[in-house]
């Protein structure tokens, strides 16, 4: 009896197990079903959406023939815009016969596992993998294309120079970049709202009696009368993206995070750089007088801190050239009585801002591609000076007028991220460049174009810098990936240190464990190739 | 089936017949046999291929065919992971996690199935029951939502509270402090999944026989006596297969699972010294960078680590207890 119930009591479980063993399959499932049915819904609306487009354009199509619908990866996860619906996006079709069926990518592993299965769309617009992108086996040439289908599309020789590989092609033109001369020529072309800037409250700072504010310690006692008069807020938060940034270029240290700076010639990691050390223990200084929040470090998105400077809990909020405006716009929305101001761009004698900017980033016309034609024929419409103004600016006389001064009289605000990505304006520079976006940047009188100008003076163009990029599976992409990822490791713990000699310490850590990993022969191969990359631009 | 042909070769005729009309007898449950074979050969089995991938020199561009035409690097791969000046810690962060995983997780589930068999409540058992094994079906991402409601130092419930009652000073960054993550993940699995793995061993203990109890109780035996004598050793039998089977698991969480899911969502930044793991380490390095050679090896290492376990907790529990899954 003993034993049968040994038996019953061990088989009636072994019998649940497998039935859970089996729910637990059936739940994998359930999640898998939720996400395919999500993507569903997301599919379904983007049928409506193509819907709509369908409806908008039938109308067009008989004017400019049948649309080809081409599907577009877009490889930037925060993309704002995820339809091509719009009245930009409609006389893009218009005018080019082309219908794009976007998708957004999730992460930043979805591309690489695109490359590797062969599964991919017509075209596809990102920063990163460029040079994986840039072969034959995946995507066209577009000088090929170009040959081929659209020998009157005209490109500058430094655009072609830049952004060809070593088969001798290229396979894209990054959009926002400009040469030193477009820069110069245009007056009214600022730089674009991917410039570091820091807001504060106005109303703060009346209330403390508007203390100077012209070098950085100015700024770092403001912090402290806030940190003082104000307990319960928070004297600083940062965007998880732009927490360094202002501050480095307050240092001098002239290049950013990952990147080369150059010195009598010599490039070396931005980790060399002689202020690296002074930046370092500074930031670790704010935190440990209080005046940023070690959970800064964790925020997982990069909402949260808007949330603190919008919600009145923030004092100081470090994003880019346009936060103010920005902030301004949200915290009127919220009924919030306080307004923001930007902070100079320059604290300090050694302000630098170097721009080593080559283009950011480039559309692909990949070998899946349906219509090679028209894909090429549609990068040749956006980079048209109408298609240039169309995307950025918007329709014309609906959107925008052109002043004769060389800019356009925007009927709308460009800090009114609702408008502008309700209505596709800017996002569809498959094609593009920075003087027309840095004229999309010229409204006199805000607080933006105030900081823009301020940070073009400080401006000094080094593209060839830009140029150093590691290859995708050589040796020195893994040394530098390997760097990248242990800085981004070891920075926060110098930041969070708890005295400045733990701090200091940890630096030099940091540095012993960059040249343990490779980082010698790391800047011998920049070297390299920066000299091999000056000659471009001679 | 090719196999049963081949092992009925050497039987004699009449053997031959025999088996036949047993397979014949029985040729429903062949089928279920058969479609679960099929099933491990074409899911587990044939993606096994892509291992090969972690001595070769295998670049994203070749495509799947790349897996095959790519050159052999022999051990590179597991080389540069072993001298990665983290590797130490990853191991150590995958290991710690998963033994304290096991040690706190495991017995949870027992001692909750057998404090719930000794309520005499029905209605408040089941109740009791059922809330604890609801948060099994709630997704990682929205349990570490609602840790951040609970646990955060700015908005969360549980600091707020002690601060305001005077316990501390300030507030705790469970969330982001490196000394807090152990102890958060296992925590928040143990609530997690203890009440699902309940059910399991109350249905272990309901098939004990209750005459055994009415005996032990006219003998004598008091509550906790009944509980040592004769509720564990009724559910020995369990506790050892599920034992084992957490060990098998163990690198990635053990009976409670979920390594990954709270290295990737938990960990940040800040608490990355203990909460990066050889899986989100694999994951970062090697999928977003496009690096899967590089990936599969790490993969393979850890691997190799999970045989081990599981060979070993077999031969021990065979020896110990007698029973074993093989």
């Amino acid at each position: 009896m003993n034993k049968s119930s040994f038996g019953k009591g061990f088989i009636l479980p072994l019998t649940i197990m497998s039935v859970m063993a089996l729910s637990a399959c059936s739940g994998a499932n359930g999640d898998s079903n939720a996400n395919s049915d999500s993507g569903n819904a997301a599919a379904s609306s983007e049928n409506t959406a193509a819907g709509n487009t369908n409806t908008s354009t039938d109308t067009a199509a008989t004017s400019s023939g049948d649309a080809e619908e081409l599907t577009l990866f877009i490889n930037h996860s925060w993309y704002p815009v995820k339809d091509f619906t719009g009245p930009i996006a409609d006389r893009i079709t218009e005018k080019t016969g082309v219908k794009l069926k976007v998708t957004v990518a999730t992460d930043d592993k979805q591309l690489p596992l695109m490359i590797a299965s062969g599964d991919l769309p017509d075209l596809i617009f990102s920063a990163s993998d460029i040079d994986r992108l840039s072969n034959a086996n995946i995507s066209y040439s577009w000088n090929e294309l170009i040959e081929k289908y659209a020998p009157d599309f005209q490109i500058d020789a430094t655009r072609i120079a830049i952004n060809t590989m070593k088969d001798g092609n290229f396979y894209t033109i990054r959009n926002a970049f400009a040469t030193e001369e477009e820069w110069k020529a245009n007056q009214y072309a600022l730089g674009n709202d991917g410039n570091p800037g820091i807001a504060v409250r106005e109303d703060i700072m009346n209330e403390l009696g508007n203390p100077p504010m012209k070098t950085l310690d100015d700024f770092v006692n403001i912090l402290n009368m806030v940190k003082e008069k104000h307990p319960e807020m928070v004297p600083l938060i940062m965007d998880k993206n732009w927490i360094e940034q202002y501050f480095m270029g307050q240092f001098g240290i002239d290049t950013g995070i990952g990147n080369w700076y150059e010195s009598e010639g010599q490039v070396n990691y931005w980790l060399k750089h002689p202020k690296a050390q002074e930046f370092f223990l500074f930031m670790n200084s704010l935190y440990r007088y209080g005046y940023i929040l070690a959970e800064n470090f964790a925020h997982a998105n990069d909402q949260i801190d808007d949330e603190y400077a919008v919600g009145g809990k923030a004092f100081a909020h470090s994003h880019t050239v346009s936060v103010a405006d920005r902030d301004n716009i949200s915290a009127k929305k919220n009924g919030a009585a306080y307004t923001f101001k930007m902070i100079p761009s320059a604290l300090s004698e050694e302000k630098v801002q170097v721009s080593t900017g080559i283009g950011w980033s480039g559309t692909f016309i990949t070998k899946k591609n349906k219509n090679p034609e028209k894909s090429i024929k549609l990068m040749q419409y956006l980079a048209s000076d109408e298609g240039k103004k169309l995307t950025m600016f918007g329709i014309e006389g609906e959107h925008w007028t052109w002043n004769e001064e060389g800019y356009p009289n925007l009927k709308y605000s460009t800090a009114d991220s609702d408008f502008v990505n309700g209505n596709g304006i800017k996002w569809w520079f498959l094609y593009s460049d920075a003087i027309v976006e840095g004229l999309w940047g010229y409204v006199p009188g805000t607080q933006t174009t105030q900081a823009l100008i301020e940070t073009k003076e400080k401006t000094v163009y080094k593209p060839e810098i830009g140029l150093i990029q590691v290859q995708a599976d050589s040796a020195e992409k893994t040394i530098k990936t390997k760097i990248d990822e242990m800085v981004t490791n070891e920075k926060v713990k110098i930041y969070l240190a708890k005295s400045e000699d733990e701090a200091a310490k940890l630096f030099e850590n940091m540095l012993k464990t960059a040249d343990k990993i490779g980082l010698a022969k790391l800047d011998d191969w920049a070297n390299k190739t920066y000299a091999e990359k000056k000659a471009l631009f001679k | 089936m090719e196999l049963e042909s081949a092992a009925t070769k050497t039987l004699t005729s009449r053997e031959r017949t025999y088996v036949w009309k047993r397979f014949k007898k029985q040729w429903p449950l062949h089928v279920f046999v058969g479609l679960g074979m099929v099933f491990l050969l074409i899911f587990s089995y044939t993606p096994m291929f892509g291992i090969i991938m972690a001595f070769k020199d295998y670049s994203i561009v070749t495509g799947i065919k790349g897996i095959f035409t790519s050159d052999w690097v022999g051990l590179r791969y597991f080389e540069e992971f072993v001298n990665d000046y983290r590797f130490v810690e990853l191991v150590r962060n995958t290991l710690v996690l998963s033994f304290l995983k096991v040690i706190f997780a495991f017995p949870a589930p027992i001692l909750f199935a057998i404090l719930l068999n000794e309520v005499k409540n029905m209605a408040f058992k089941r109740f009791v029951q059922t809330v604890s094994y609801l948060p099994h079906f709630i997704s990682w991402v929205v349990v570490v939502g609602i840790a951040f409601s609970f646990l955060s130092t700015d908005i969360g419930i549980l600091n707020k509270l002690l601060v305001t009652i005077g316990l501390i000073d300030q507030p705790l960054d469970i969330l982001t402090g490196a000394n807090y993550f152990w102890g958060l993940a296992v925590s928040s699995a143990i609530w997690k999944e203890m009440g699902w793995w309940t059910i399991i061993f109350l249905a272990s203990i309901a098939g004990i026989n209750p005459a055994l109890y009415e005996a032990a109780q006219i003998d004598g035996a008091g509550r906790l006596s009944r509980i040592r004598h004769i509720t564990l050793p009724g559910i020995k039998g369990t506790i050892v297969v599920v034992l084992i089977l957490t060990i098998g698991s163990i690198l990635g969480g053990g009976l409670v699972g979920s390594n990954f899911e709270q290295a990737y969502l938990l960990g940040n930044d800040i608490n990355n010294s203990t909460s990066e793991i050889v899986q989100t380490y694999a994951f970062k390095v090697g999928l977003a960078d496009g690096r899967f050679s590089y990936a599969a090896a790490i993969d393979l290492i850890q691997s190799v680590i999970s045989v081990i376990l599981i060979f070993s907790s077999n031969t021990i529990a065979k020896r110990v207890s007698g029973s074993s899954l093989f």
